[in-house]
């Protein structure tokens, strides 16, 4: 059973864990999350750059070497471009991995690619990795029920392109409201099967 | 000059029947009522009401405010216009309300880990809709459960609450007769997990008993404060769980 924990709560282990801290031989939560034995699940917060990280951006400013990415986060993102490489148009949706983290607060991105038509959506990065799922189920479930294609960024942005993205959207929603409630996965498949059936009935009718 | 002070103490109890310990009630506190705010909360304390809305941490600006190795906090005190009978007919700030905000950004930068967050800034904003004496206590208290509802890391979640001296009795938690009559008034906000005590401000005298007694005494009503907190952040989670028990 998972514990739900607030900042500065004692949580009954010795030693160091992720989002806690130790204080006088006690162990506690720094974050409002859920704790079982092995990890603090947080609840609620920003993303944290990590090496290899996929994120979401949109360009706000290029040059001919360097080309600047907002990824909605307290970190600037940065693209560094090869020579005689085209920049890609201000405020096109790219996507990227994380290279580096400079400073701490400059991400410097790699394999960017622009990401053309769809549309843009922002969850609460908290959610972003239930929204992946374990190996990747609960994304590759909207995918292959919906038909979209969607690429989630850790910082919280969410592209998706596909004739029925609406669904996925009001899908990837419900996956961020009920984030801590167990069964989501068949639950999510039992609302986007209803969500095709139904489309597919308007469009027979 | 006779003073026109009104009587404060009436049969042993104060002027709206509470006990010289007891809270105003009711205090109901709601998290995460702002769907745009990165954390929000909303706090009904006796006739205080009060909304709290953080934002952040995202880059700090202006640029030259910015620390490259902590994240700086901002806080914006304000009471509405319509938040009281007297004195703040008007929006803005004012000698009061910077003062406030001054002190409760004093109060966060001490629990919040700010050298997680390098060059950003984490903004709350503490919006006094109804007031009714103990407002910067009553918004402390609901900007650290907005904080939490952030997923801001924090050593600890801060409530506070106000003491004061009525004659001779210390009485907690006054409201606003009892503050703008009262000997004295002391608003103090402790981190509850070893009992620091981050704000103390003090308007007219006490004497070193009395200051002790009146800390255990906001130590004593702390406990209730903070399971009201705790109360608040749970329930917004709980909820949603709550539609899918028993399936």
């Amino acid at each position: 059973m998972k514990e739900f924990v607030v900042p500065g709560q004692q949580i009954a282990r010795r030693g160091r864990l992720e989002n806690s801290f130790t204080e006088k031989e006690g162990t506690y939560s720094k974050v409002l999350g859920l704790y079982d034995e092995h990890e603090i699940v947080p609840l609620e917060g920003t993303w944290k750059a990590n090496v290899g990280d996929s994120v979401v951006g949109i360009v706000t400013m290029a040059r001919s070497s360097v080309c600047m990415i907002d990824i909605q986060s307290f970190v600037r993102g940065l693209e560094v471009l090869r020579k005689y490489e085209n920049p890609p148009a201000l405020g096109s949706v790219v996507s990227g991995i994380v290279r580096d983290v400079e400073n701490r607060r400059t991400v410097v991105l790699e394999r960017v690619s622009v990401l053309r038509d769809g549309v843009l959506m922002k969850v609460k990065p908290a959610k972003v990795p239930r929204l992946i799922g374990k190996s990747n189920t609960m994304i590759n479930q909207i995918s292959e029920l919906t038909g979209v294609r969607i690429i989630v960024g850790m910082n919280g942005l969410v592209w998706i392109r596909g004739e029925r993205s609406a669904l996925a959207m009001a899908a990837i929603t419900r996956i961020c409201e009920e984030a801590h409630v167990p069964g989501l996965t068949m639950r999510i498949r039992e609302m986007l099967e209803k969500g095709r059936n139904d489309i597919e009935n308007k469009e027979s009718a | 000059m006779k003073s026109n002070k009104p009587q404060l103490i009436v049969n042993g109890k104060r002027t709206d029947g509470r006990d010289f310990d007891e809270l105003r009630s009711p205090i109901n506190i709601k998290a995460g009522v702002i769907e745009n705010a990165d954390g929000s909360s909303y706090i009904e304390w006796g006739n205080n009401k009060i909304i709290v809305a953080v934002y952040g941490p995202k880059e700090a600006m202006p640029k030259h405010m910015m620390d490259p190795t902590k994240a700086i906090i901002k806080c914006r005190y304000s009471m509405s216009p319509f938040s009281n009978l007297s004195e703040h007919g008007r929006s803005g700030p004012s000698r009061r309300s910077t003062e406030i905000s001054k002190v409760i950004k004093e109060v966060f930068e001490n629990v919040v880990f700010l050298n997680e967050f390098p060059g950003s800034e984490i903004d709350i904003f503490i919006e006094v809709l109804q007031g009714d004496g103990g407002t910067r206590a009553a918004g402390i208290t609901a900007a650290s459960v907005a904080l939490a509802s952030a997923g801001i890391p924090m050593r600890d979640l801060v409530y506070a609450v106000s003491v004061g001296r009525l004659d001779d009795e210390l009485a907690i938690d006054l409201n606003m007769i009892e503050d703008n009559y009262s000997d004295s008034d002391m608003p103090m906000a402790i981190a509850p997990r070893n009992n620091e005590v981050l704000l103390l401000q003090m308007d007219g005298g006490l004497s070193m008993e009395q200051l002790s007694k009146g800390m255990s005494m906001v130590i004593n009503a702390g406990k209730e404060i903070s399971k009201k907190q705790t109360d608040a952040l749970k329930e917004t989670y709980e909820s949603v769980s709550r539609k899918y028990e028993g399936r």
